[in-house]
Order: structure tokens, then sequence, then C-alpha cells
């Protein structure tokens, strides 16, 4: 990172950020454009070469903590074919069938369970946009709702632990990862609240149908066939707490007691089920993952220019609190959210920031959670909404019909942002209490 | 006969990357088991054999994902008919194709660096894990190239009849 340059930043930011929206606009894939728009430079520059677009997606990818991407997607493939979702969706039917919008609230309810199980938000969409989508057309939901509340409780799979996103910020960024565990449970539940907030208003508004109230004998009874499977959160989450397991491992322990759970207990699985899971994991992994790593090749060429030191020089200047800090950073999360997928923004966005929160005191988690959940909600927002494009996709309509229903949905959601950022206790306080150095 | 070649070769992918995402539960399971258990001695090699197979996982899905056209893209253009869809995704195909040259041509100098290098702990040679690059770069010219040869006679013959 010394010596001279040939560029200088302005105009090599200029040739990476153009060239990535080019490329972008003309329908290149993410992940080929990120790649690209690097090529001119490492070409121009004498001290670079290409081979450092590949040595640096290399680097990248020889990591132990990324490992834990493909084990969540493991176990949330073998979740839907082994049927521990089936048992979850009779669970939440019975306790929340009955509320106004019945099956909608189901929706959110299964994916507050999914969330504590699985840490891909992606996984949740694709597999709950099959359940749902078809059932709440035929019970009189309109499209558009549908789509739009199975895309936007998806999110809470990267909020509530275990998430994907938490283990990469917290390798990244070196914040406790337990900790991150532990701050997104409550933001997660209020999220659910949130929605289930709006379904209910929805329901009333335009009619939706509900449920019979399921009896006493029958919640019980659901509750104990799903006991099993809602143990993977305690696990998990308990076990790296307390420092059994390192993140990778907890994924890969989620993996198997889900193996063990479909294959001994509920006795669904066969070697198709299987063999689909481990294939549609490996789909997903190559090309989420791949993004990662040329989106590490173009932040590893901004920082070798300091682009993002002099893009901060200027917001420092600003003299802003911690308050108006945080929303600065959840505002430029959600801008990048939009065009970017969340792991490819947090190698290279979450990295710039890091030195402005510090500057104002914020605290590295409650600065991660900011982040996070911002780029949770990026998952919705076009034209890059990942979990938008799936359920879309899976209902048959265009993203562009379900995003007044998105919007709507998204404001109750933002004002949980605005707490978790103006009142930082409301992630700190779980974290606090264990003593420092434990998590 | 060529669509014939591609598919085999992908299946044959797929297949690939199926058994390495299921071999990757293997080494960190041992890892874990082996610390907590006197039954299984604490292996080294653990965490950097799951490392190589994730990497090979991620290169296979990539590959993979170029054929199947699943890579994210973001689109901002209205609808349009078959033709204008053909051309515009030639447009980008150039872009992916040189993609691709550059992880061959480069991935071939990368692995070659390899070659007489051994890994640190497990002392694998290193090159089996770097070739992945120039087998990327092959396979997507390939798969790319099937792709430019179907949009490009769907701009010149119009939309094939579905069959």
């Amino acid at each position: 990172m010394s010596g001279a340059t040939l560029l200088d930043p302005a105009t090599a930011s200029l040739i990476m950020f153009g060239g990535f929206f080019l490329l972008l606009a003309l329908r290149v894939p993410v992940a080929f454009a990120l790649g690209l728009a690097c090529l001119p430079i490492f070409l121009i520059e004498d001290r670079l070469t290409p081979q450092n677009l590949v040595q640096e997606t290399f680097n990248a990818y020889n990591s132990f903590i990324l490992l834990a991407v493909p084990f969540f997607l493991l176990t949330a493939n073998l979740m839907n074919v082994g049927g521990i979702t089936t048992r979850l969706v009779r669970l939440s039917r019975d306790l929340v069938g009955h509320f106004p919008g019945g099956l909608a609230q189901v929706n959110v309810v299964l994916s507050l369970f999914f969330a504590g199980i699985s840490g891909s938000s992606t996984a949740d969409a694709a597999s709950q946009s099959k359940i749902f989508i078809e059932a709440q057309r035929k019970e009189g939901y309109d499209d558009s709702f549908s789509v739009a509340i199975t895309a936007v409780s998806a999110v809470l799979a990267v909020i509530i632990p275990p998430s994907i996103l938490m283990i990469v910020w917290g390798g990244l960024l070196t914040v406790s990862i337990g900790g991150l565990f532990l701050a997104g449970i409550v933001p997660g539940l209020l999220i659910a609240l949130a929605q289930m907030g709006t379904v209910h208003v929805y329901a009333k508004l335009r009619n939706y149908p509900t449920y019979p109230r399921a009896t006493l004998v029958e919640t019980i009874k659901a509750i104990g066939v799903a006991v099993p499977a809602l143990m993977t959160p305690v696990i998990i989450i308990g076990g790296k707490i307390f420092g059994w397991f390192t993140a990778t491992e907890s994924a890969c322990i989620a993996v198997l007691y889900a193996a063990a759970l479909t294959m001994l207990v509920y006795r669904e699985m066969d070697w198709k089920g299987l063999h689909g899971a481990l294939l549609e994991t490996g789909r997903l992994t190559g090309v989420a993952l791949f993004c990662v790593g040329t989106a590490s090749a173009f932040g590893w060429l901004l920082a070798y220019y300091q682009i993002p030191k002099a893009l901060l020089a200027n917001v420092a200047e600003w003299g802003m609190g911690p308050v108006a800090t945080g929303f600065f950073i959840a505002s430029v999360f959600l801008v990048v959210g939009c065009f970017l997928d969340a792991i490819p923004a947090i190698v290279i966005v979450g990295t710039v920031l890091e030195p402005l929160a510090k500057s104002v005191g914020l605290d590295p988690i409650h600065f991660a959670m900011i982040g996070i959940v911002s780029l949770a909600f990026g998952l919705v927002t076009p034209p890059y909404g990942l979990c938008l494009m799936i359920s879309a996709h899976i209902a048959g309509i265009r993203i562009v019909d379900a995003l007044k229903d998105v919007f709507i949905m998204l404001i109750p959601m933002f004002a949980v942002l605005a707490l978790v950022i103006m009142w930082p206790d409301l992630v700190l306080f779980l974290p606090k209490l264990f003593p420092p150095g434990t998590l | 006969m060529f669509a014939k070649l591609t598919r085999w070769y992908a299946q044959l992918l797929s297949w690939l990357l199926a058994a390495s995402v299921a071999i990757l539960i293997f080494p960190v399971s041992l890892q874990i088991f082996s610390r907590y258990t006197e039954l299984i001695p604490s292996y080294i090699w653990t965490e950097e054999m799951a490392r190589f197979f994730f990497i090979w996982s991620i290169m296979l899905g990539a590959m993979v994902g170029i054929r199947e056209g699943t890579h994210f893209v973001v689109d901002l253009w209205p609808a349009m008919n078959t033709r204008a869809q053909a051309a515009l995704r030639l447009v980008a195909s150039v872009f992916v194709l040189a993609f691709a040259v550059v992880f061959l041509w480069w991935g071939i100098d990368f692995t070659r660096f390899a070659f007489n290098r051994i890994s640190e702990l497990a002392e694998l040679p290193l090159w089996v894990i770097h070739v992945a690059w120039p087998l990327a770069g092959a396979t997507w010219v390939l798969f790319q190239g099937e792709h430019v040869w179907n949009d490009l006679r769907t701009l010149i013959r119009g939309p094939a009849p579905l069959p």
C-alpha cells in the first residue's frame, strides 16, 4: 500500500464505480461486474497484475469462517426435505392461526422459528414461498400481499441468531460472534411483532380469513412434536456462547442435528431428498459466495488507493454525534443494500465505515447490528432484493407489483431500526449480561 | 452433439458439487468430536481439508451457475421481445467471456506458481486447489459459449419453436 501509484484515487474510483454500474446496467452478473470493474486498473498499474485478482478471490474463499454459509444453507434444505418445516408450520398454526389473517400470521411465526435454526434469508424465502404463496392465494389473499409478507418475514433469518451475516461481520471486523448472536434476539423479536401487527391491520381492512382456535391439547401436542427441532437454536447459540465450539463448528452441529432429526426421529429423508438438498446447497453457495470473492478484490483495490479514507474525510468534518452517525450508517447500508448482496456489502462498506463508527464511540456490536438490520431490509428492496426476487419469481408476478405492499410493511420495521439506533441498550443489554471476555 | 456434451459435463460438475458439500461435513465434525472424546486423536489437517473442499464447492457452484443462469443480476430493463432480449444477453455475454478468459489465462499462471508448493498442515500439493481457477475459466467459456450460440440463433432466425 505504499509508494506511488500511476492513477490518482479519483480516477481509480471513477473507473471502478463507473465500470461496475455500467456493467450492472448491461445485466452482467454482479460477481462478474465487480471483477471486471477492477480489471483495467490491474492492467494499468505497474505493480499490479490480474493475478492479484485471482489471488484475492482465493484469499477470500480460503476462510474457515465463511464455511458456515454452506452449513446453514444445508441445514435449511435438510429441514425442508426432511419434514421439520411441516411440523413447525403445524405448531405455528396452532399458536397464531386464530388471529386475523391466520395464514399470513403463520407465515411470520414460521419465519421466526426458521430464523432460529437457519441463518439464511434466501433459504427461508425460497422454502416459504413454495409453502405459503399458493396456499394464501387459495384462501383469497392478494398476490402482492402474499409475496410481500413472505419476502419481508424472510429477513428475520439474518437478524435472529444464528445468522450468516453476523458470522461474516464478526469474522471480518473481529467482533464477538456470540455477542452479535445475543444482540440480534431483541430486535428480531420486535420486527416479528411489527410484522404481525401489520398483518393484523391488513386482515381487518381486507377481511382476510382466520382459522378456528386450536384446542390446548392440540397445541401441546404440536409443541411436543416440534420440541426436538426447536432445540436447535439452543444448541447452536448456547454452544457458541459457552465456547464449546466456533461459529463454523456450530453451523456444522446444526447440520448434523437436522440430519439426525430427519433420519432418526421424523424418518422422512430418502437418498433422493438428501442429494437434492446437497446440490441445492452447493448451487446457492457457489453463486452467493463467488460474489464475495470478487467483492473482496474490489474492496482490496479500494483500500489500495485509500479511497474509503478519502470519502470519509469529508463525513468526519460534519461533526455528527453517535445518533446522527447511526442514522448515517443505516442510510448508507440501506442504499447499498438496494444494489448489492449483503455479504459483499459488508466486505466493502462495513470495513469502510468502521473507523467512522469508532470515532464517534459506537459500540462495535451496536454498529454491527445497525449495519446488519439495514442490510437485512436491503434483501427486499429493489432493484437487488434477493428475497423479494425469489418470492415474486415463485409467485409468478412482477417485482414492481408487490412493491407497494413491501414498502407499507417496511414502515413499522423502519421504526424498529430507528429504535435500535437511538437506544443502544436494546441490543447491548443481553451481551452485557455476560462478563467481558467470556463471549 | 455439442449440447449433449455440455449437458453431460454439467451433470458431472453437479455431482461433484453435491459430493464436495457432503464431504465438507466430515473434517469439521471430526474436529469437534476429537476435542470432546478420547476415541479419535485430534488431527491437525481437519481445518485445512475443510477449507480446500469449501473452495472447490464455491468454484464448482460458480461454474454450474453460468450454465443455469443463476448468477445474480440486477435487472432494470423493461419487458422486451425475444430478439431484443437475445441481443442484450449477447452484450453481457461478451463481458462474461472476457472475465472467463482472465480466470483462464492468469489462473494458469496461478496454478503453475503453486506447482512446487505444499500446504502447511496436510502437506497437500497446492496446485490441486489453484487449478480450480483456470478450470472455472475454461468451463465458463464453454457454457457461456453455448448461451452465445443459442442467442445468436435466436437473433438471426427468431425465437426457436418450443419443442
